[in-house]
């Protein structure tokens, strides 16, 4: 059985019931009781988010200032359970329109309760789509569309759709300008050795899409991957172009895209749900562009001094720049006094996070940039413990650049009244774990 | 209309506040209650919302019960959603006045409008009352055959609310049936989703008492049904999917080209983005292809790519859940993952619980061609994180040793952690050096140089402690001063608090002796005196042992210490392959993330009476070094018994006869026994509350008759008592109760659980005849309850017992 949840609380920080929504009889009344006593006030909350108490176990996560708890009794899918929370949590941002925390939750209590009922039941996940939910569930309240009452907007399907077939979208949609932006957002991982080996480096990308399209649209969207160029040569009978090709390690997408014709053809088709939504995710670990490289050096000087040199160097194209760099490059605990120099930005101790803050509005690239500082430290008494060095993290932005080198090379859109579409194409790369030894 | 956040703090429901509050709704929703001035919707959901505020926050607004169902009559759908919500969370308790909204339930699962019929409908089966049932099957049958898709849904789930309320009104209007008509032609997936849920359900809990159930749930997985499923896959919702693919992973095909159709047809299944529905699919492959080697290894090299997409993205959450199932892949194959063993480094922010993880699975992985590279990260680990991973990592390099890729580096990394004189470090060091010392004795040369630098004021954990005494004792010829390192750590007897080191203490002190006999005798002699004075048993015997070895024969003794070893070649694996391979099965469950299979964590739950025979049973299997039961520390054999029938007086004389120069404390000791037995007979230092009563202070049952009894006896007594508050926070192991007992006579036969709940077995012997009484206790911390169960030989003695127990519970953690 994937989740049968028996209950699901929603608990501040505190430790006070926000929401609970008892689905099952199978477990006690006093489970938030439980939680509070066995996780929340003990250690145990970090140490792992699945816990058995008593026969139930108890899936919890944090979500901003906001614990969302599952409780099961029986032997539950626990991926599902929290795919489930995360969906969940989508779906009521999208309903609040931003943020999920406390206050918002307090503020749209009768909401959340109104979609916990539709979402879950008796502890099985039903319909979690925004868009068919949005339909028959409003916060105005009124009777839904589809009694006999005359509303402003009939939609004459919303129950067949509730459950049917296309499940993402709604017919009879209709737009004056027929548009679509498509946002590649990719996330570099970097795990870099003390002497500049690259240990582990990654990239997750995902393709964001905003669609705002009359009709039911098709649409085919081409990329530089390498299977996809292959097979297309393939069925054209041609070489494949010179040029980069990229080999996606993995790919996961919307559930509106054909897997079968994506797997037979490797093109990417789709009847998109309207408005925003996450096209496909990828991964990528071959062929890499680091967009920064860092060289630190850190010599300890007696008990009492540290000398810090980091350089930090950009290597992507001349004409492009990064964003809002901010470079974390660590201290010890007892940092007295510290005097840096760097050469663009500004640079700061920060005595809560214990490093030297540098920041970096605008880097552009093919440039560098360093940073040498002196630390002073209070001298300790018996303290021979040498200092744990942390990473040195770094934080980035970089338009129109991407670390795998993926392209788009075109994005159809095909629908019967044979409607112009302007199509919009962003590349982002923002820094995921950019970690660096020191 | 926000819950009022600050002034509700109280954090138990059992605690209801805002009484004046509540009388205030009460009052101002009589009045809306009639009222069809325009305008009054809106007053209503104000005070509607108040309601459910309190509801959510623990104040008990039962008492507004009736002037909730008046004020339902509405058409407004928030107002009866909210409606809908409260009636059903008081219903149960409340079912007389539950009655009351079954009328408009009723008419509103006749609405025209399919919205309301379904609302109805769900909240009518959600009211959870048994006696009102009767009203629950018209419109649930109604709703199997409503028109619109979405009652139907609705009622799918009905039924399996109906059947939980009251299984045999279920099977009366043969709604099973009815569901597995729906399931095989509803043109709507989430109608066939829900009709496949419950009938799984259903069937899965009637098929262990009817036959025709348990052929019902075959049924499920015949092949018919599973194709038939298999082909609307794709108009399932993502986590109708997910029911699908796990139903589908129990079918075994005939033959290997329905296996690969299977297979080609779900393979696209792997690339979709809902998590839950790629674990599905990988677990059905899995299954479908565990007979086909080849073909099992090849779904490993596929798979590995979609699982590691799923740990590197999403919450550290989700990623900690595919994390496990990674692992036990891993643990299963972890050759196929050699070369991947880049993915599992850790990051440094990641939280503990998904580091711990990949630590294990990097030791797993190791091999000849990437042990340096893992060992290096390792050592970065033990080097540079926080304290519980740096202990994580120390122990994964000695594991790694342990398997003997590469052995002459890691010791040198090993020895080089020593150096960096950390305490934690150190201490884990010193355990896995011992341990690779026994597994590999031809590097002792090397480590007892180094070994032999550390003072032993440095090392404060016993294991680490105990680790390092032993290979001073075993050591000792090669290590300059082991007899005067042993020397001072026996001066500080008295302050070492683990019986552990004192244990090893003794031992390697006998070895030294034996190898350098002069430097060492006065260090024996002390050691054994201490010893013998030691309040705890063990050690105790264990010094009494070695002197009266000593005395017999001293080449015997020497032989005994000292005996030619082999090296270890394999250290006891922890599960047994069996067990493993049950969690495999359950694979995309909880049995993963707890690595044990689900009757272990499950069972207890849906045993109802609990199976106590075979509870037992699994004592004496443990008893009898079944690694499983052994591990789980479920439960635990009480050393009572040992403890009581070894004779005070004996001891007592042994002690005297054994060493003039005893320490006063041996007679103090002695003294104290004498006076215990005094106390036996009834003087007790906290006497017993019934005089009419007396129990027999070493009372011995051993498990089999225990057991016998156990099932002969009937129930003489059965209640519910109570545990202080001081003594729910004593009990933090089953132990501090058993030792809590043992003074009042009452002897813990087994005990196990863990918070906060407890369940233990207790028996206890009449002073003056041979009546045994056995009593089966079940507490809950949480509830502060115990449960108890008393049988006896003698049925008129057992009120008397019952109240003496609970008044020796009672006053449980009071001392």
């Amino acid at each position: 059985m994937p989740v049968s949840a028996s209950a699901i609380y929603f608990l501040n920080l505190r430790g006070d019931v926000l929401i609970n929504r008892l689905y099952r009889d199978d477990v006690g009344g006093n489970m938030v009781d439980a939680f509070r006593l066995h996780i929340m006030q003990t250690k145990e909350l970090g140490t792992c988010p699945v816990r058995q108490i008593g026969g139930c176990s108890f899936f919890y996560m944090r979500i901003s200032n906001v614990y969302i708890v599952i409780v099961v009794s029986s032997n539950a899918n626990v991926a599902c359970a929290f795919k489930f929370v995360v969906e969940a949590v989508n779906l009521f941002k999208s309903y609040f329109g931003g943020a999920f925390d406390e206050d918002a939750i307090r503020n749209n209590f009768v909401l959340i309760y109104e979609l916990l009922d539709e979402i879950m039941d008796f502890g099985y996940p039903q319909n979690l789509s925004p868009e068919i939910l949005k339909l028959y569930i409003t916060q105005e309240g009124v009777r839904s569309p589809f009694s006999s009452k005359p509303t402003d907007k009939p939609v004459p399907n919303a129950t067949l759709q509730v459950t049917g077939a296309v499940g993402w979208r709604r017919e009879g949609l209709v737009y004056k300008k027929n548009e679509v932006f498509l946002d590649i957002v990719e996330s570099v991982n970097l795990l870099m050795s003390s002497k500049g080996s690259v240990l582990r480096c990654d990239v997750t990308g995902k393709i964001l899409m905003k669609c705002f399209l009359s009709g039911m649209p098709d649409l085919k969207l081409g990329l530089n991957d390498k299977i996809g160029l292959e097979k297309e040569a393939e069925i054209k009978s041609r070489p494949t172009k010179s040029g980069k090709t990229i080999e996606l390690d993995d790919v996961t997408f919307h559930q509106c895209v054909n897997l079968t014709r994506f797997n037979s053809e490797k093109t990417v088709s789709f009847v998109p749900p309207d408005g925003e939504f996450e096209l496909m995710k990828y991964r990528i670990t071959e062929g890499v562009n680091l967009p920064f490289r860092v060289l630190p050096t850190i010599k300890e000087l007696g008990r009492t001094r540290m000398e810090v040199n980091v350089k930090v160097k950009s290597v992507f194209g001349a004409k492009m720049f990064a964003l809002g760099v901010v470079i974390k490059v660590p201290v010890p605990k007892q940092t007295a006094k510290t005097s840096v120099q760097v050469t663009s930005g500004r640079a700061k101790y920060n005595a809560s996070m214990d490093c030297l803050m540098w920041k970096i509005r605008k880097f552009p690239g093919q440039t560098e940039s360093t940073l040498s500082a002196e630390v002073e430290l209070i001298s300790t008494i018996a303290e021979k413990k040498s200092w744990t060095r942390p990473p040195i993290q770094m934080e980035f932005q970089v338009p129109m650049f991407t670390a795998s080198g993926l392209r788009v090379r075109f994005l159809k859109v095909w629908e019967k009244s044979g409607y112009n579409t302007v199509e919009w194409v962003r590349y982002i790369t923002k820094a995921g774990a950019y970690e660096i030894r020191c | 209309m926000v819950p009022p956040a600050q002034s509700q703090r109280s954090p138990s429901p059992s605690q209801p506040s805002g009484k004046g509050e509540v009388s205030d709704l009460k009052m101002q929703l009589r009045q809306l209650a009639g009222s069809r001035a325009p305008g009054t919707d809106d007053s209503k959901r104000d005070l509607f919302k108040k309601v459910i505020s309190y509801m959510t926050i623990g104040i008990d607004v039962s008492s507004v019960f009736s002037e909730m169902v008046m004020c339902s009559a509405t058409s407004d759908i928030v107002l009866k959603k909210m409606c809908y919500l409260y009636v059903g969370n008081y219903a149960k308790y409340n079912p007389d006045l539950a009655l009351l909204t079954i009328n408009f339930l009723q008419r509103d699962c006749k609405d025209e409008d399919p919205m309301i019929r379904g609302l109805a409908l769900r909240s009518l089966g959600s009211l959870r009352v048994p006696n009102l049932v009767e009203y629950l099957v018209g419109p649930l049958g109604a709703g199997l055959k409503d028109g619109n898709s979405y009652v139907r849904m609705v009622a799918a789930v009905g039924v399996l609310k109906l059947y939980h309320i009251s299984a045999s009104t279920c099977f009366d209007a043969d709604f099973p049936a009815l569901l597995k008509h729906l399931l095989l032609n509803d043109p709507d997936a989430q109608v066939v989703a829900n009709c496949l849920s419950a009938l799984q359900e259903i069937w899965g809990q009637e098929a262990s008492s009817s036959e025709e159930a348990a052929r019902e749930r075959e049924a499920l997985i015949s092949k018919p049904i599973i194709y038939y499923l298999l082909n609307r896959i794709k108009e399932f919702s993502e986590w109708a999917q997910c029911t699908v693919l796990e139903l589908v992973s129990k079918y075994a095909p005939p033959d290997s080209n329905e296996i690969f159709d299977i297979m080609n047809l779900l393979e696209d299944r792997l690339q979709h983005a809902n998590g839950a529905v790629v674990l599905a699919t990988i677990k059905l492959f899995l299954q479908l292809t565990l007979s086909m080697t080849d073909v099992h290894q090849q779904v490993y090299e596929r798979i590995k790519a979609p699982l590691l997409t799923l740990v590197s993205s999403g919450s550290p959450e989700q990623s900690y859940a595919v994390l496990s199932h990674l692992h036990l892949l891993v643990m299963r194959a972890p050759m196929l993952f050699a070369s991947d063993y880049k993915h599992l480094y850790c990051q440094y922010n990641e939280p503990f619980y998904v580091k711990k993880l990949k630590l294990e699975m990097l030791t797993a992985v190791a091999n000849e061609s990437n042990t340096y590279e893992i060992v290096t990260e390792l050592c970065e680990y033990a080097a540079n994180v926080d304290i519980p991973i740096a202990r994580e990592s120390i122990r994964a390099v000695g594991k790694i040793a342990l398997e003997q890729y590469d052995v002459n580096a890691i010791v040198d990394r090993l020895l080089q952690f020593l150096e960096m004189e950390k305490d934690y470090v150190t201490a884990e060091t010193l355990v896995l050096v011992k341990d690779l010392l026994r597994k590999y004795p031809q590097w002792s040369h090397d480590c007892i140089a180094v070994i032999g630098n550390i003072s032993s004021n440095n090392v404060q954990e016993p294991k680490a402690k105990a680790a390092l005494i032993w290979m001073l004792g075993e050591y000792a010829q090669d290590m300059q001063d082991a007899p005067y390192a042993l020397e001072g750590l026996i001066d500080d007897w008295e302050d070492e608090t683990s019986p552990e080191v004192r244990l090893h203490l003794l031992t390697a002190v006998m070895k030294c002796f034996f190898r350098r006999p002069p430097e060492t005798q006065k260090a024996l002699g002390s050691a054994l005196a201490a010893g013998l004075a030691d309040m705890h048993q063990d050690v105790h015997d264990r010094a009494l042992f070695y002197y009266r070895l000593l005395q017999h024969n001293i080449s015997v003794a020497n032989s005994v210490v000292n005996p030619t070893k082999q090296a270890v070649s394999v250290f006891a694996d922890t599960q047994s392959s069996e067990i493993k391979d049950r969690i495999f099965d359950e694979f995309n469950s909880l049995s993963v993330l707890y690595q044990k299979p689900c009757y272990m964590f499950t069972d207890k739950e849906h045993q109802g009476p609990f199976a106590f025979s075979e509870e037992l049973g699994n004592l004496s299997i443990g008893v009898d070094d079944q690694r499983v039961e052994a591990n789980e520390e479920d439960l635990l054999l009480s050393t009572t018994r040992k403890e009581d029938s070894l004779p005070q007086q004996t001891q007592g004389a042994l002690l005297v006869s054994l060493d003039q120069n005893e320490p006063a404390a041996a007679h103090a000791q002695q003294t104290n026994s004498v006076i215990d037995d005094l106390f036996g007979l009834g003087l007790s230092s906290s006497p017993s509350p019934s005089s009419l009563l007396k129990l027999n202070a070493k009372a011995v049952l051993d498990p089999t008759t225990f057991q016998q009894k156990w099932r002969q006896l009937p129930v003489s007594t059965s209640q519910e008592g109570s545990i202080s508050p001081q003594g729910v926070a004593a009990m933090t192991t089953p132990q501090a109760l058993v030792r809590h007992m043992q003074v009042h006579y009452i002897h813990c036969i087994a005990s196990g659980g863990q918070a906060p709940n407890f369940k233990l077995f207790f028996f206890a012997q009449k002073a003056d005849e041979p009546s045994n009484f056995l009593v089966e206790c079940i507490i809950n911390t949480s509830t502060s309850k115990a449960h108890i169960k008393i049988k006896a030989d003698d049925e008129s003695a057992s009120q008397a017992f019952s109240a003496l127990f609970q008044s020796a519970l009672s006053k449980f953690g009071m001392a």
